[in-house]
């Protein structure tokens, strides 16, 4: 895993991204590690992620950029996009192509964390769930227990692993490399306590058509779609992937 | 399924409790379902059950003492287990499991020791092989009546909580549909309880003489309860998946009723368990055939709960394909805990042949 308390580096200035730079003191390294699960509500931070399925073009280069940016081993992904074949009735074409970007959720509920037997995985106070490599003993508990398969055991390390939205980016005033690196403008990062946010105001636009994965579960996901189609909230019904990559190791 | 959707392209999500959870789970199980075995002849000295008590303590014993060491072999960072003693975590079974585990086998160790003191002194004076290592063991090889109760009661909280952990840390998974049923902790406890009897049917089997006739009829009434029950379980599950009444038990059903695997399965565990009833219930002199498929079932029901639960993807479509490894995470996992099995069985059979402690009746014990 990264190091998650990186030196305040000087963020970057792109246009695109002032909305988000704007009001962001970055975090001391303390803050950023207080042992959660502490609601995010009392901090000055709540970071979240919108996915405007419409735009995503299922290119893969969030997934290539996650890859690059937390040297994620080979077979192993902590973001990816699915990719469907649905059959049409009403069009011309036969089928056409649905996309949906999946990540760790980082859920305000998260299952994940109270089964860890060790505290190795916690809710920092800015909403970001992570995983404290130094003490987790690779049981993978919250592997089983995560609804949405966002993590795994990460073979170069021998710990659990998931995405962590970028933190040592974020503490350091940068975008996730996901959203970074998105073609389609599709995946929206920012700040659910900043009212003139772009996320807030896309959130806020949106209202109706806003949905997550599998709420019924109860985990509260602070990543949230829109162009969600109901029949991939949940378990997919429909036929197995036709290719699956999968680690090379042992 | 739904024909109108083909998943293109997704992630497939390695299995992440290896073949080392099965056999943690299984070996666990037997060790109290044994220990169980070993209460009326041991502890409450019901006649006629003598021989067959002392022979699950030493099921009980073997199996307990191999358990915990594949459950270390799981963690991808067995050499960070005393983080499990640094950073409690109440809020996680697992957490309280690291607690349970040492009470269960210190109780369990020293029952045994307690009980078997007379019969090392034994093996002491006739200067068999490891005869002074039978000595020093025995201590004196007094019987203490008080101290083996205490030992037992020590053990009997230890196996309860044991039980009560393996069983709700997997039942708590709301994630996995298949997991989560009140129903899978009285599972995993009446399969290990048939798996107790049945590896003690496969001890007393190997007793010159094939074993006290008796003592085999007896056990096999018992496993036939067991069997009995785990139909009925079994029974219960169904009911609520298919009436639709519990809503993760429907689904749960959906998920795992259109693949083959899962189908093959089922027929073969209800298969298995309804032959061990009848076996065991119409010729219970069958001790061998039916103290095997009872532990057949108990290791089955683990390798598909675990394997087969983690082979259903929580988002995905379809299934997760396993292929067991040859490899450590795999079919050596598998190998080498039945290897440090049979050491310890060649090793404590040698203190204390079965022969010697199956016989009915006192052994000074
Ligand atoms: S998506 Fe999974 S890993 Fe991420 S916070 Fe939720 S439960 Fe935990
Ligand atoms: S794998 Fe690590 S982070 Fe996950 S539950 Fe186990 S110790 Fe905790």
């Amino acid at each position: 895993m990264k190091d998650h308390n990186p030196p305040t580096a000087a963020p970057a200035t792109s246009p695109s991204r002032r909305a988000f730079l704007r009001g962001i003191p970055v975090l001391t390294a303390a803050a950023a590690m207080a042992p959660a699960p502490v609601l995010a509500a009392d901090a000055t931070h709540h970071w979240a992620m919108l996915v405007d399925v419409r735009k995503c073009i299922g290119c893969q280069a969030c997934t290539v950029a996650c890859i690059q940016e937390n040297a994620v081993p080979e077979g192993s992904f902590r973001t990816f996009v699915s990719t469907y074949s649905v059959k049409l009735a009403d069009a011309e074409q036969p089928a056409g192509t649905y996309m949906l970007p999946r990540l760790c959720n980082h859920c305000d509920q998260p299952p994940c964390v109270p089964v860890c037997p060790v505290g190795a995985t916690f809710k920092r106070a800015d909403g970001i769930v992570v995983v404290d490599g130094d003490r987790c003993v690779g049981c993978a508990y919250c592997v089983q227990a995560c609804p949405y398969d966002a993590r795994f055991i990460n073979h170069d390390t021998d710990k659990a692993e998931k995405c962590t939205f970028c933190a040592h980016r974020v503490d350091a005033g940068l975008l996730p490399a996901c959203v970074e690196t998105c073609v389609g403008g599709a995946r929206i990062f920012g700040d659910l306590n900043d009212p003139a946010g772009e996320l807030r105001r896309r959130l806020d636009a949106a209202k109706a058509e806003v949905k997550v994965l599998k709420p019924e579960s109860g985990t509260e996901p602070r990543v949230f779609y829109i162009g969600l189609d109901e029949r991939f909230q949940g378990r997919v019904e429909g036929q197995g992937t036709l290719w699956q990559p999968r680690a090379t190791h042992g | 399924m739904n024909p109108d959707i083909v998943e293109t392209v997704n992630v497939a999500r390695e299995v992440a409790w290896l073949p080392w959870a099965v056999q943690y789970f299984f070996l666990i199980g037997l060790s109290y379902g044994a220990y169980l075995v070993s209460l009326p002849g041991l502890v409450f000295r019901r006649p006629g059950w003598e021989g067959i008590s002392r022979l699950a303590l030493l099921a009980a014993l073997v199996c307990g003492l191999t358990a915990p060491v594949a459950l270390l072999a799981d963690l991808h960072q067995p050499g960070r287990f005393w983080h499990f003693y640094a950073y409690f975590t109440p809020s996680s079974w697992m957490s309280w499991g690291a607690f349970f585990i040492p009470v269960y086998l210190t109780g369990l160790i020293l029952y045994a020791w307690l009980a078997f003191r007379p019969a090392l002194a034994r093996h002491a004076d006739e200067g068999g092989r490891l005869a002074g290592l039978a000595r020093r063991l025995a201590y004196g090889g007094h019987e203490s009546r008080n101290a083996l109760v205490a030992a037992a009661l020590l053990a009997f909280v230890g196996a309860a909580l044991v039980a009560l952990y393996t069983g709700v840390e997997v039942m708590l998974v709301r994630a996995r549909p298949l997991w989560h049923t009140p129903l899978l902790p009285l599972q995993f406890f009446v399969t290990a309880l048939a798996g107790g009897f049945g590896l003690t049917l496969l001890f007393n089997r190997y007793l010159s003489g094939r074993g006290d006739p008796l003592a085999t009829r007896r056990m096999a009434n018992a496993l036939a309860v067991t069997q009995l029950v785990a139909l009925l379980v079994g029974g219960v599950w169904l009911a609520l998946g298919l009436s639709g009444l519990s809503p993760t038990h429907a689904q749960a059903l959906a998920e795992v009723a259109p693949s083959a695997n899962w189908q093959l399965s089922a027929v073969w565990a209800v298969a298995a368990t309804v032959v061990t009833l009848v076996l065991a219930w119409k010729r219970p002199g069958s001790g061998l055939a039916i103290g095997l498929l009872a532990l057949h079932s108990a290791w089955m029901m683990r390798w598909t709960i675990f394997i087969g639960g983690q082979e259903v993807p929580k988002t995905g479509a379809g299934y997760y394909s396993y292929q067991l490894p040859f490899g450590p995470e795999g079919l050596m996992g598998i190998v080498g805990t039945a290897g440090l099995w049979i050491f310890l069985f060649v090793v404590l059979t040698t203190l204390l042949p079965l022969d010697r402690i199956g016989k009915s009746g006192a052994t000074g014990a």
